[in-house]
């Protein structure tokens, strides 16, 4: 088995097969990118600043369709509309990854200094406050579109399932995929993804430049925070527009499978009406049977995705505190460094899991749970790195210069000083984590200790008909998602912090 | 005082490592399975119950269907640590023997298995088949459009254009099924077939969907009028209550026939259970193991004929003359090519 980097795999990647696909993946994240920005940005002022009616709830529920796999998007809107394609495959991306560019924008916002503002709403009104923050806000904006764009190009599901329909739209995760799966030249994978991994970074990094530029725009020593805005007539038009990503990524995703697990579409096949008694009874069933069949790979779910939180948030702190602190040029090569797994396509994390650790040396901890564990805190300790650096970034660093000066060592200040600081901000970072390794399947399908989970459960049964035992599992695991953001949300005294 | 958020974390860590790594779990044999798992995990859990050794069972997903599982065991050769592999169609089994990853193993359960299913050194043994069939929607296509459905050409009548699809072939039973057309329709004819198929997805006029399944849910719903698929999704439409006919395509007299796809299973050169390996293989090829998946959901074909079988289950059909050995030898060749062709 070849798995070097041959000169042939090298010189494929300029064929016009190939920069057609890059062309196309290109598209399709700029695509989802505008979309996210579309929505993402009015959402995060109305939710962060404006009194549109809900806005307190409707914020984090703003988060949900990130949480959600973009494929529980696609198949729950594939038999409700016709369009299929590029344009819906950047449609599915877009909602799912409008919260990025929400939570930035809302946080950019908060940052608009309150004296600065009154003096722009009395001279000019609404529209005279929006013209003076968007340009501070907009590199935020475009830092979380940033983000959304990297998510869009290296998705190959959604495009695949969406495009089921009418000529093929394929992408350069396929092409990734396909290399893999050569029989003859498995190792082709890394090359191939060689530029994707490009691609990505050359958007990530001017992101990192934009956060920090939103970052300083609004950073003041006379800051105020500022106050609600009053948008009169306009506030329930607001409101449906806040609706609409909501609506199409997560209300009506989360509404077909509670449809489906009461098993509404076969009553309706058979044309007689609907039977609530029978939903009903069809409900409980499909739940009971999903607890029943699926408990080990639900309780795997959440140990694993617990423990690479409980994990990949002491090193993004240890890292992100370095990237602050660090003289400037060593802070930028480990943000760098930081950013690269987010870069990488999922499905070369779990190649290189399989050649790394696949060795006689490592073979126990290659079964192990241990295993999973390592390949998600890779996969997402760029997260608590970036989150948590911005997070040291709006430390008064004087309190660590007095605590060093009467003697206190550099572990102890990062365990007394910025640790009980940064609360919030390591709660935000530990659920992100947990979220996004809950609903983790690309990497994770070629790892066997990372196969046990719910999720490849979800999508093996997907296969079956998508039956009411499959919709109620995968309610489940959104459930197990959702559940430690929700009761934060609701116990905690300090707010969770995803972006500070 | 309570440590703080990361003086919990620095204990937690060492502590979350240590125990997963300490829960490897204490497998007694390690089969690597691209059934479907709904069908697969009732009989490997029956064969635990039977002979106490515990399973450990690593399962693939449609979306990768086989060919993560045959990825996985080239990356893993160098430190074995699958015993069986039951792979749910023929191709890629071959070619993991012709690289020399799988070990011989002469099972008696396989006796009566016809020799067409066996490899001649005992590297792999097929059993339990899919047939390569037409799902149709009954509501879209009339009687007499449906008995003139006959063979695969049909596919490509202008009269259905927009409402047919077959799955990319770039994966599984699709991949399996082209790489057998090479063989038996010769390269020119095969190649016709794929060229015309990816031609008309181009003009919108043939959908390639992501995986079997889903072009029989495709069908299912009426988004499509006929398509490719294999009896086991066929059949969980049927059992479903679908409006849907099934059709055995190229049965007249000099054509091709209907491919049949058995699943096949193996036991892995350098397997680290090896007496394990030996007992559930021959768990796996019992005749008692092709009467329940034939009866099971996925409607599997028993490959020997006296084995008992329901009615929906046909074996009246005639197969397609196919030489897996030289799909297997074929299957990287192809698996390139269709890739470029498929990929763009």
């Amino acid at each position: 088995m070849t798995t070097g980097i041959s000169f042939e795999a090298a010189s494929s990647l300029l064929e016009a097969r190939t920069i057609a696909l890059l062309g196309r993946t290109l598209s399709l994240g700029l695509g989802s990118a505008s979309i996210a920005l579309f929505f993402g940005l009015p959402f995060g002022f109305l939710v962060a600043r404006s009194n549109m009616p809900g806005a307190a709830i409707l914020r984090p529920i703003g988060a949900v369709p990130l949480f959600l796999p973009s494929l529980f998007l696609a198949i729950a809107w594939a038999p409700l509309v016709e369009l299929r394609g590029g344009i819906a495959a950047a449609l599915v991306l877009g909602f799912s990854t409008f919260p990025l560019v929400a939570l930035f924008s809302a946080r950019a916002f908060e940052r608009i200094d309150g004296a600065k503002e009154e003096a722009a709403l009395l001279a000019g009104g609404l529209r005279a406050v929006l013209c003076m923050e968007l340009p501070l806000v907009l590199p935020s904006a475009f830092a979380g579109a940033s983000v959304a764009f990297a998510f869009a190009v290296n998705d190959f599901a959604t495009p695949d399932y969406v495009s089921s329909v009418g000529p093929k739209f394929n992408v350069y995760a396929d092409e990734i995929f396909a290399s893999w799966n050569l029989v003859k030249d498995p190792g082709r994978a890394l090359v191939t993804a060689l530029p994707l991994i490009a691609l990505t970074l050359l958007t990530l990094i001017p992101a990192l430049a934009l956060r920090r530029k939103g970052n300083l725009a609004t950073l003041d020593s006379g800051f105020r925070a500022p106050s609600t805005l009053d948008l009169g007539k306009l506030k329930w038009g607001a409101f449906l527009f806040a609706m609409i990503p909501l609506t199409v990524g997560a209300f009506v995703p989360i509404g077909r499978l509670l449809f489906e697990s009461a098993g509404l579409p076969a009553q309706l096949e058979l044309g007689g009406g609907v039977d609530l008694a029978a939903a009903w009874s069809t409900m409980q069933g499909a739940f009971g049977q999903a607890l029943e069949r699926s408990r080990a790979d639900l309780a795997n779910s959440i140990l694993y995705s617990t423990c690479a939180a409980a994990v990949a948030v002491p090193i993004g702190l240890i890292i992100g505190h370095a990237i602050e602190r660090a003289p400037r040029r060593i802070g930028r090569a480990l943000e760098f460094l930081g950013l690269l797994p987010l870069a990488l396509p999922a499905i070369l994390f779990g190649i290189g899991a399989v050649f790394v650790w696949s060795k006689p040396a490592t073979a126990d901890l290659y079964d192990s749970g241990a295993m999973a564990v390592l390949l998600f805190v890779g996969r997402y300790v760029a997260f608590p790195v970036l989150l948590l650096a911005g997070a040291v970034a709006s430390l008064d660093r004087r309190l660590e210069e007095s605590a060093a000066i009467a003697g206190a060592g550099p572990a102890k200040r990062m365990l007394r000083i910025v640790a009980p600081e940064l609360r919030g901000s390591l709660a935000g970072s530990f659920v992100l984590v947990f979220v996004f390794c809950m609903r983790e399947l690309d990497s994770a399908i070629l790892v066997p200790a990372a196969n046990h989970t719910a999720i490849l459960r979800v999508f093996n049964g997907v296969h079956f008909g998508r039956d009411e035992y499959v919709a109620a599992l995968a309610l489940l695991l959104i459930f197990a998602i959702l559940l430690p953001g929700a009761l934060w949300s609701l116990f905690a005294k300090k707010r969770l912090e995803v972006l500070r | 005082m309570s440590p703080s958020p990361p003086g919990r974390f620095s204990v937690l860590l060492p502590l979350c490592l240590g125990f997963l790594a300490s829960c490897a779990p204490d497998a007694d044999v390690v089969i690597y399975c691209a059934l479907d798992q709904v069908h697969a995990e009732p009989l490997l859990e029956r064969f635990e119950k039977e002979t106490g050794l515990v399973v450990r069972a690593e399962f693939d997903v449609e979306a990768n269907k086989t060919i993560g599982l045959v990825s996985r065991l080239r990356a893993e050769s160098g430190a074995t640590r699958c015993d069986v592999f039951w792979n749910n169609e023929m191709g890629h089994t071959v070619a993991l023997a012709e690289e020399g990853l799988l070990a011989s193993y002469d099972s008696p359960s396989a006796k009566k298995i016809p020799a067409i299913f066996r490899d001649e050194q005992f590297r792999w043994t097929g059993f339990a088949a899919r047939a390569r069939v037409f799902i149709v929607n009954t509501d879209l296509v009339s009687p007499e459009e449906l008995a003139e459905i006959k063979g695969m050409w049909d596919l490509f009548d202008p009269k259905w254009a927009g409402k047919v699809g077959m799955a990319r072939p770039l994966t599984g039973t699709t991949l399996t099924h082209m790489t057998a057309l090479y063989s038996v329709l010769g390269e020119e004819r095969a190649r016709e077939y794929v060229a015309t198929a990816k031609r008309l997805n181009d003009e919108g006029k043939l959908a390639l969907t992501s995986g079997n399944a889903t072009l029989m849910k495709q069908v299912k719903v009426g988004e499509l009028a006929f398509g490719w698929t294999d009896t086991d999704d066929y059949n969980v439409a049927r059992e479903g209550g679908a409006h849907v006919a099934c059709v055995y395509p190229d049965q007249g007299e000099g054509e091709i026939g209907t491919l049949l796809i058995p699943n096949s299973v193996a036991m892995i050169q350098n397997a680290p259970h090896e007496s394990a390996a030996k007992k559930l293989i021959d768990f796996i090829l019992r005749e008692e193991t092709e009467r329940t998946l034939a009866y099971a959901r996925s409607a599997q074909i028993p490959v020997r004929n006296h084995v008992e079988r329901p009615d929906y289950v046909r074996g009246d059909f005639t197969p397609m003359e196919v030489d897996f050995r030289t799909v297997g030898r074929d299957l990287p060749i192809r698996q390139v090519e269709l890739k470029e062709l498929f990929l763009d």
